[in-house]
């Protein structure tokens, strides 16, 4: 069996300097969740309920939810927010349904899942900002 | 000995997943020697380090990880970009090899992976250097 992965606390440093170095913290972020899975199911005894390949696979979703992002300083910001929600979990702070609705089960938290507007209409982009255009 | 040919015949005959992996000079230079009287069995001469049962073991979690159809062809030389993966795909599906073999990858051996055989290699280093 190979060393338990501890999940060292080290903040992500707000400093990228370029996209390349943003994707590999992003990949470095991912291995690091991918790793923590085995300790998550444990915690919170998800071995009948879902497989590591379904977590994996919620966590890559929610990265490919935010992969059109191009500025590294908001890549930075995403990743921090994602080691603290991975912090919390493997932590403990988080509870057995949180988990459970959030990872899961599809929905996910209400205020996830609306995307930022992609390609909708031009009459609802421009609806807040004027009535004449 | 007419044996021996009738099997090289028919493993010529089965497309066998190794074959495309095999390189040519393989070949060409076992047919300039004098002494050969038979052709060699294809399965003798890949020149690849993997062994069949960690390649395939690879390319179920390969398919399991992009939701290939069965009917899809995943060989050994097949890149992980042709079947449609992006760069996050191809982390998690060395993330779910790492799970599948009990294992861990080094960061920047992992990152140089891009075809089933580089990935099924890099596995039987590490499977040798922990035995």
């Amino acid at each position: 069996m190979a060393a338990p992965f501890t999940l060292r606390k080290i903040g992500v440093q707000p400093n990228s300097a370029n996209l390349t170095e943003a994707r590999r913290r992003v990949f470095d972020f991912f291995r690091a969740a991918c790793r923590s899975i085995p300790t998550i199911m444990d915690i919170y005894n998800l071995q009948d309920v879902v497989a590591p390949s379904q977590l994996r696979f919620a966590i890559s979703a929610q990265i490919r939810n935010n992969a059109h992002v191009t500025d590294p300083k908001v890549i930075d910001l995403l990743l921090f927010k994602g080691m603290e929600e991975l912090t919390d979990i493997v932590d403990h702070a988080k509870q057995r349904h949180h988990i459970i609705g959030q990872y899961v089960v599809g929905e996910g938290l209400v205020q996830n899942t609306g995307s930022k507007d992609q390609g909708k209409s031009d009459f609802l982009k421009n609806f807040y900002t004027s009535n004449y255009f | 000995m007419a044996s021996m040919a009738a099997a090289s015949t028919s493993l010529q005959a089965r497309p066998r997943q190794m074959v495309t992996a095999v390189k040519c000079f393989c070949q060409g230079s076992r047919s300039n020697l004098s002494f050969t009287l038979r052709p060699l069995p294809t399965r003798l001469s890949v020149s690849c380090a993997a062994k069949p049962e960690t390649v395939d073991k690879v390319c179920e979690v390969v398919k399991k990880q992009l939701s290939l159809k069965e009917g899809d062809q995943v060989t050994a030389a097949t890149k992980f970009a042709e079947l449609g993966a992006d760069s996050l795909d191809t982390v998690e599906i060395v993330m779910g090899l790492e799970e599948a073999f009990d294992i861990e990858m080094e960061e920047d051996k992992a990152q140089a992976i891009e075809t089933v055989e580089e990935a099924a290699e890099l596995i039987e280093e590490i499977l040798k250097a922990k035995a």
